[in-house]
């Protein structure tokens, strides 16, 4: 008996331990993750939504950076890592980036807009602000194309109440004085100044109404134009004033034949304009010099002077409207202020380029290019 | 504090040195341009804050020499870091002496207010400070990357900036005696010359001892090994007479005057560090 019993123990015991390797070697998923499992869930989900931030944060095109309560950067995009310009423009920018931010950590809002001298010039707006909790976030926004462009907007204002008001002033100042006038030697110089400044306002209409007609003009008339004939007309159309100030307008030689699909008349306003403004600022006795060669699929027009120059920081401003980079000296050479803004749009409306080199004292050099564009075929040609 | 702690307590400040120095003479390299402009339009304001500018330049010029001698004092640097400050101290008096010429071209322009200039004067007035600006711009870059080449190309580039100044000499007397310009201010026009060529001069320097900092080496050490091989009187090695010099550094100088620690870089010649304490 006892012996059974013992069997039945002995059986008992084996399937109980049958069941308990079962169970062990194919163990059921428990339905409570680990400790060691529901962290690496957490930080892969962490690393995945820093990595979303990184991204969000460097797709935007200022620089963002976000410090800790002890001022060290926790966070940065890549446009706060360099916002371009020579080292020493970056130091600057992060130096105030940095000493504002400390600020902020304090509890302290601030912003600084930083002016780079360069060259180039740029305008940086720094601000930093106090996170909730602790730490900061500050931004770096260059903002160097909006401030050029304010100042264009406001300069533009000032300069064409200046050279619309001058003239007209000085008319009703004359016409007053004429009024009173009876010794007829006074009255022929006076009426001698008024023709002249009412030629002066007729010459400023005649510049903006052209102006305004090359900015309207949508469709341009392309067609083949000689470029020899071109550079001829623009030289012979300034020979007058040339020849008053004593200055050599010289043609180079321009290869037989090229030939450049564009607006003929706007294109001859253009270069007109540019020889006129070569010869109106060489020194009496100077040189100007009209080239004209292939390149690039298009035509290059050079007109290079040998006159006072153009300052380095006005270089970029002289193609706005009304810009004058001396106003002292512009009256006297009897420019309206607007001829480079013509050669500027003739040359956008072509989807060409302008650029100018210059230095004080030693000239300037105009290069146009325009591209050879398909000509118009003749149905298309406005009749007349 | 463990040794390991210390020296990186000693490279943190090291940083710190560089970064406040590099600022500064960001600082002047921003301002040559600006004094240009000043000079050149007759801005009267923009020359009164460039001139109430300089006194911060000194106040942090002055801290940050007070920083290198606290460094120097508290953890007796050897090797190339000892030369990193060496270096640091020197390069201030440079920087901050700079930010004195970009102003006295400030006073310059106040003085010279009101006087036209011809455009040929003008013209290389602003060749003038851009050849001084980039020289800057080479000597921040190789002292920021440790570029010994870049900071031996400084010297050559300064070349460029001396044959403008003699041009522009030459520009001021042609102006004078067509009668543009009067005595004064043809003075005044040479003496702004002369501030552009020194701050060309004090970029050279900081290039010279960024080359001492990476190599060890500086171009003086040549004329001076040069002038060590030149026999006395008696036949021995010249040595230099501190006396003579009006000096005061006699030990000192015959302590360090080894001809053959001269002749050529020293034997951490790749500046790495070799501890800070």
């Amino acid at each position: 008996m006892t012996a059974l019993w013992l069997l039945v123990g002995l059986a008992v015991g084996a399937v109980g331990a049958a069941l308990f390797l079962r169970r062990a070697g194919t163990r059921e998923k428990p339905i409570v993750d680990t400790a060691e499992e529901a962290a690496a869930r957490v930080a892969a989900a962490t690393e995945l939504r820093d990595a979303r931030i990184q991204a969000a944060l460097d797709a935007l095109p200022i620089g963002v950076i976000v410090v800790d309560g002890e001022a060290r950067i926790v966070l940065r995009n890549r446009a706060s890592d360099d916002s371009g310009g020579d080292t020493h423009n970056e130091v600057l920018v992060q130096a105030a980036v940095q000493h504002h931010l400390r600020a902020a950590v304090r509890g302290e809002e601030r912003s600084q807009t930083v002016e780079l001298y360069g060259p180039p010039r740029r305008v940086v707006i720094v601000h930093a602000k106090p996170l909730a909790g602790n730490g900061a976030v500050a931004t770096i926004e260059d903002v160097t194309e909006r401030s050029r462009v304010d100042s264009v907007r406001t300069d533009f204002v000032a300069n064409i109440s200046h050279e619309l008001k001058t003239p007209i002033g000085a008319l009703a100042v004359l016409a007053e004085t004429l009024i009173d006038e009876s010794d007829p030697t006074v009255v022929s110089r006076l009426a001698g100044k008024t023709v002249n400044e009412a030629h002066r306002v007729a010459k400023i209409i005649d510049d903006l109404l052209e102006l305004s007609r090359i900015e309207l003009s949508g469709d341009l008339v392309i067609a083949p134009c000689d470029v020899a004939a071109l550079v001829a007309e623009a030289a012979s159309r300034n020979s007058y004033a040339a020849e008053q100030r004593r200055v050599e307008v010289r043609v180079c030689d321009v290869p037989p034949g090229l030939m450049i699909n564009a607006d003929q008349v706007q294109l001859a306003s253009a270069l007109g304009n540019l020889v006129d403004n070569a010869v109106k600022y060489s020194e009496v006795g100077g040189k100007v010099t009209v080239a004209a060669f292939p390149e690039n699929d298009g035509v290059t027009f050079v007109v290079t002077d040998s006159g006072i120059g153009i300052p380095t920081h006005d270089l970029d401003r002289i193609f706005e409207r009304f810009y004058r980079v001396d106003r002292a000296r512009a009256r006297g050479t009897g420019g309206t202020g607007l001829g480079l803004s013509i050669v500027r749009h003739v040359t956008s409306n072509h989807g060409g380029a302008v650029t100018v080199e210059s230095r004080e004292g030693e000239g300037s050099t105009f290069r146009l290019h325009i591209p050879n564009r398909p000509a118009d075929r003749p149905a298309d040609r406005p009749a007349g | 504090m463990t040794m390991n702690e210390l020296r990186k307590s000693f490279h943190h400040d090291l940083d710190d040195v560089r970064a406040e120095l590099v600022h500064l003479a960001a600082f002047v390299t921003e301002a040559i341009p600006r004094a240009t402009n000043i000079l050149l339009t007759g801005d009267l304001e923009g020359a009164d804050y460039i001139i109430s500018g300089d006194d911060e330049i000194d106040a942090r010029a002055l801290d940050l020499e007070d920083r290198c001698v606290q460094i120097l004092a508290l953890q007796s640097p050897v090797a190339s870091d000892l030369r990193q400050i060496l270096a640091a101290l020197r390069m201030i008096a440079e920087v901050e002496r700079s930010a004195d010429l970009v102003c006295n071209i400030c006073k310059a322009a106040r003085r010279i207010y009101g006087h036209a200039l011809d455009p040929s004067l003008r013209g290389i007035i602003t060749r003038m400070g851009e050849q001084a600006q980039q020289l800057y711009i080479a000597a921040i870059e190789a002292f920021v990357e440790n570029d010994a080449a870049k900071a031996a190309a400084i010297d050559d580039m300064d070349n460029f900036l001396d044959a403008l100044q003699k041009q522009f000499v030459q520009a001021i007397f042609e102006s004078h005696s067509a009668g543009n310009i009067d005595l004064q201010v043809a003075v005044q026009l040479a003496v702004v010359a002369r501030f552009y060529e020194r701050i060309g001069d004090h970029a050279v320097n900081i290039g010279e001892r960024v080359r001492y900092v990476v190599t060890g080496w500086m171009p003086e050490h040549k004329g001076a090994a040069r002038y060590r091989s030149r026999a006395d009187d008696t036949g021995q090695p010249r040595r230099p007479n501190p006396a003579a010099l009006g000096s005061a550094i006699d030990d000192a100088v015959h302590e360090h005057d080894e001809p053959a620690e001269l002749a050529a870089p020293d034997s951490d010649a790749n500046g790495e560090s070799s501890g800070g304490v």
